[in-house]
């Protein structure tokens, strides 16, 4: 844990630390949540996934509670320079957090479908392997946000790639056996929404560890190439 | 924010002593025409010792001394031909603490162009003394009372009363030193709207120890740390980005 | 543990309040005391100003009016026996006719105006014959030579009757206001009986009466006629030193003040300057007139006794004073005033001329004329340059000999006469305080309307 220190006013420093402190404290609820839906999924068990669907009230909660501490901060001490971008990176993760969240959500509502199939075991595992990286991931990216490490923010951002592959494989996987056959297109279409929303679930970890990079570097690198990032990331610029 | 690159002043490896003590260590300085540029740092940093080398205030004081090159258009400012007055009516000043003469309003203004012979007839002088009111934003809050004493207007009027007074002789480059420390909020803002709108017309160099305050009217602010200029750029970049530690902590509200 | 620290802090609380408390009383108390003794010391010095003023105006104030008799002079011509006044005609030269009056009047000079008085007197006085030679002593002996002036003036009144208030001699005004105790034998009395039968008869049936004594403001100092003993020389010799003063130190001191506050480099020869001047402020004055004698009288042969070597005398004097409060009301002029001057293009001197000197000036004027008003009651000096002279004129240039108001306090507060100049002298010091309150009083009247100009 990096704390915020060094202000004149020690009570500054603390309001920022408490900042990152709710963000990651909401990333963990988050993470929870998802790793339930996960579970719920694979399981099939509708108590836990409609758990899942109540944790999101606590997660908004969460972020309009964290929004307006920044908002506190920014109207009473205008931060500037890293504090400022740390404000701003903790403004914008927690959107991000939360929409982890809703996709989080969005996958336990696939159980909610009565009519619905239970998939086969290969389908789940595959769904199961996918979901360990993108947890995995949201976890890093979380540490790099709370240790200010860009070092293994980028090293977050690189995992992406693994989770859009497996993505494209179960989507590829998942056409043919619709293009096989018609009934297992409503228990395909479910497989593929919930790897889409896993693979969204990586796409905001990785806003979170560009945010963390933002943050310590003061350069904002979401549209830049991977070997951009990397020199940002090392100084090299 | 969009800075112009045409060079106004130059400063290079300018040192002040103050007998043995060196105030200034080796500043290089270039200031663009029609740029606002705010020098921010501690108390005792220098900013004002090097600000009050620009127009030669320095000059003044006993047992000081400045080394170094100051150019204004590329003209050596402290070569010893030079008439200091006539420099000091091209570059202005304003100071922290309103300080209008016992006089008149009109004769506040009057004084500088009566001076510096700019006005042959009375006409030409109420001329002066109106637009460079009216250029302070002050016209129409005195033009009824110009025969009344400046020293009876309120503190933010004062200052903007010493910033026609400065206008009033036509200078090139106006130094603000901590302008608004003296003055209530909404003064403050009154004098930063004006200061925004005199850039179109001058360079505007101002010391002041409210970083929101260079954070708002700068287009470029250098950080002052004792006697050295540590950073100078682009204040966006200076209140988001810096690039030197002391001047993050500086900014940031740490101890270094 | 947390309520022991509790208690803790509550019971030092309540320690550190027994402490202020304790302290606090003790405070009030050494308050009280200085406030008493400050009041106390404020209320002793109200006691002893009017202690003093009660005095001098209780004695001074009576000695403004005077005795003086009402005669019915009669010009007498049989003892006017004078030629015609001479007139100028129109071919004489100046110095010819100038010469011709010259003659007439020491002719005029030379009749016993005494006579005319003496006539007067034994109409009005009781058994005058036996007591001749007695009956002169009830006129002071300067006012045949008023007679003799009104006849030089106006010849035409020979042969006439006038009503003339004469003043009376300077021990029948003390034997009238009873400045002397009258139950004392004889020999003791300054006045033989029946003169002092004959005032108590005169003052009884107002012949004789107090009147306003102009002779107090328009004679010079006598010592002969001592009831005709004026202020006027000594008032016009305080005049001219005034008048010196003011065109002298005054110009001088403020442009030595300008000089060293403004223009001169800080340096060793500056500082000594600087410690020489105020060590100067704090010599003793007569030192000062020491100084006069050697050089304005012994080195560059002055008059002695005028009223020039005492006007430069006090000068020099003055002028520390000048330059160290020129000076302070410089300093206290805000350096923002003089930084918006030079940021504006001003140099040094327009700076000091257009806006410093200005703003000093009710300052610079205060401490001029309060220099001046020391410079005026200043005695001691002025004994060391010789205006400690008898001087019987009115002195019409400051190149005459004269003697100052103060001087003449001290003159007067000396003679012999003790009850009589007693009250002359404390008439004196009335005039003299009137003068220096009133220039006090133009003093702040200069400040408070320079000041008005912000």
């Amino acid at each position: 844990m990096n704390k915020i220190t060094g202000h004149y006013s020690h009570a500054y420093d603390d309001e920022l630390n408490e900042a990152v402190d709710r963000l990651i404290r909401m990333g963990a609820l988050v993470g929870e949540q998802l790793q339930d839906a996960i579970k719920a999924f694979i399981k099939g068990d509708r108590e836990l996934a409609s758990q899942v669907i109540q944790t999101d009230r606590k997660v908004n909660a969460q972020e309009i509670d964290i929004e307006e501490h920044c908002l506190d901060i920014i109207a009473r001490r205008q931060p500037t320079a890293i504090d400022l971008r740390l404000i701003v990176g903790v403004l914008k993760s927690i959107n991000d957090v939360e929409r982890i969240g809703d996709q989080a959500e969005h996958i336990a509502k696939q159980l909610l479908d009565e009519d619905c199939q239970r998939p086969t075991d290969a389908q789940l595992e595959d769904i199961d392997m996918m979901g360990d990286k993108v947890l995995n991931m949201l976890q890093q990216a979380l540490l790099s946000f709370q240790r200010m490490d860009p070092a293994l923010a980028l090293d977050v951002l690189k995992q992406d790639r693994l989770v859009d592959h497996d993505y494209g494989r179960i989507l590829r996987h998942n056409l043919t056996y619709m293009l096989e056959d018609t009934r297992q297109i409503t228990r395909g279409l479910h497989l593929i929404w919930v790897a889409r929303a896993l693979e969204r679930i990586g796409d905001h970890a990785q806003n979170i560890c560009e945010f963390s990079i933002f943050i310590t570097k003061g350069r904002n690198v979401s549209h830049l190439t991977e070997d951009e990032v990397d020199a940002v990331v090392h100084d090299k610029v | 924010m969009k800075t112009n690159s045409t060079l106004k002043m130059k400063a290079e490896n300018v040192r002040v002593f103050y007998g043995a003590n060196e105030a200034i260590k080796g500043i290089d300085m270039n200031v663009y025409q029609n740029e606002v540029l705010a020098f921010i740092g501690p108390s005792g940093c220098g900013k004002s010792t090097f600000l009050r080398c620009l127009n030669r205030m320095n000059d003044t004081i006993d047992q000081c001394r400045v080394t170094g090159l100051i150019e204004l258009d590329g003209q050596d400012m402290y070569d010893p031909r030079l008439d200091v007055v006539q420099l000091r009516a091209q570059i202005g000043m304003v100071f922290q603490k309103p300080n209008p003469f016992p006089k008149s309003i009109y004769d506040n203004i009057a004084y500088g162009p009566k001076l510096h012979g700019l006005a042959s007839k009375k006409s030409e002088l109420d001329d002066i003394v109106e637009s460079s009111l009216q250029k302070a934003g002050l016209w129409k809050e005195v033009k009824d009372r110009l025969d009344q004493p400046g020293t009876g207007l309120s503190g933010g009027q004062q200052q903007r009363l010493c910033i026609a007074r400065t206008i009033a002789v036509s200078p090139e480059v106006i130094l603000m030193d901590e302008p608004c420390s003296a003055l209530d909020p909404i003064a403050t803002s009154i004098i930063e709207e004006l200061i925004d709108e005199l850039k179109a017309n001058y360079t505007i160099v101002m010391v002041t120890h409210n970083m929101q305050q260079a954070a708002r009217v700068s287009d470029r602010t250098a950080f002052f740390h004792m006697g050295e200029m540590i950073e100078i750029g682009s204040t966006t970049e200076m209140f988001t980005k810096p690039n030197n530690k002391r001047t993050e902590d500086y900014i940031t509200g740490r101890y270094g | 543990m947390n309520m022991n620290s509790n208690n803790g802090s509550v019971s030092d609380n309540q320690l550190i309040k027994n402490k202020v408390a304790a302290s606090l009383a003790r405070r009030h108390r050494q308050e009280k005391l200085l406030r008493g003794t400050g009041l106390a010391a404020v209320l002793i010095s109200l006691a002893l100003v009017s202690l003093l003023f009660i005095n001098i105006f209780s004695k001074g104030l009576p000695a403004f009016w005077q005795t003086s008799i009402t005669l019915d002079i009669y010009f007498d011509p049989s003892v006017l026996q004078i030629s015609e006044k001479p007139v100028q005609r129109a071919d004489e030269h100046d110095n010819a006719f100038r010469q011709r009056d010259l003659e007439w009047r020491s002719e005029v000079g030379r009749i016993n105006f005494n006579r005319l008085i003496s006539t007067a007197l034994m109409d009005v006085l009781p058994d005058a014959e036996q007591h001749r030679r007695h009956v002169l002593r009830m006129v002071t002996s300067g006012e045949r030579f008023a007679l003799r002036d009104m006849v030089i003036n106006d010849p035409s009144i020979i042969g006439s009757t006038q009503r003339l208030h004469l003043l009376t001699d300077a021990n029948i005004d003390v034997w009238i206001k009873g400045n002397i105790d009258r139950s004392l034998p004889d020999h003791q009395q300054q006045l033989s009986p029946i003169v002092r039968q004959w005032a108590d008869a005169l003052y009884a049936n107002g012949t004789i009466k107090n009147r306003f004594s102009f002779a107090l403001f328009m004679n010079p100092d006598s010592r002969s006629s001592l009831a005709s003993a004026g202020l006027a020389g000594a008032f016009m010799g305080s005049l001219f030193m005034m008048l010196i003063v003011m065109f002298l130190a005054v110009p001088l001191g403020v442009a030595a003040a300008i000089y060293l506050e403004e223009f001169a480099p800080r340096n060793k020869l500056t500082d000594l300057i600087e410690v020489n001047i105020n060590n100067l402020a704090a010599v003793p004055s007569i030192v000062f007139g020491l100084l006069g004698a050697a050089v304005f009288i012994g080195m560059f042969n002055l008059p002695m006794s005028t009223p020039l070597v005492g006007g430069l005398v006090l000068s020099l004097m003055t002028l520390p004073t000048v330059i160290i409060a020129t000076r302070s009301s410089l300093k206290a002029i805000p350096p923002s005033i003089r930084q918006a001057a030079l940021g504006l293009g001003a140099s040094k001197m327009q700076t000091i001329f257009h806006h410093v000197l200005p703003l000093a000036i009710p300052g610079i004027l205060t401490a001029s004329i309060l220099g001046v008003a020391q410079a005026l009651g200043e005695a001691a000096p002025l004994l060391l340059i010789g205006m400690k002279s008898f001087v019987a004129t009115v002195s019409v240039s400051p190149m005459e000999q004269s003697t100052a108001l103060p001087v003449q306090i001290f003159l007067w507060q000396g003679n012999e006469l003790r009850n009589f100049f007693e009250a002359r002298t404390s008439a004196a010091i009335i005039v003299l305080l009137t003068l220096m309150i009133s220039l006090n009083a133009v003093a702040i009247w200069l400040r408070k309307r320079f000041e008005q100009r912000w």
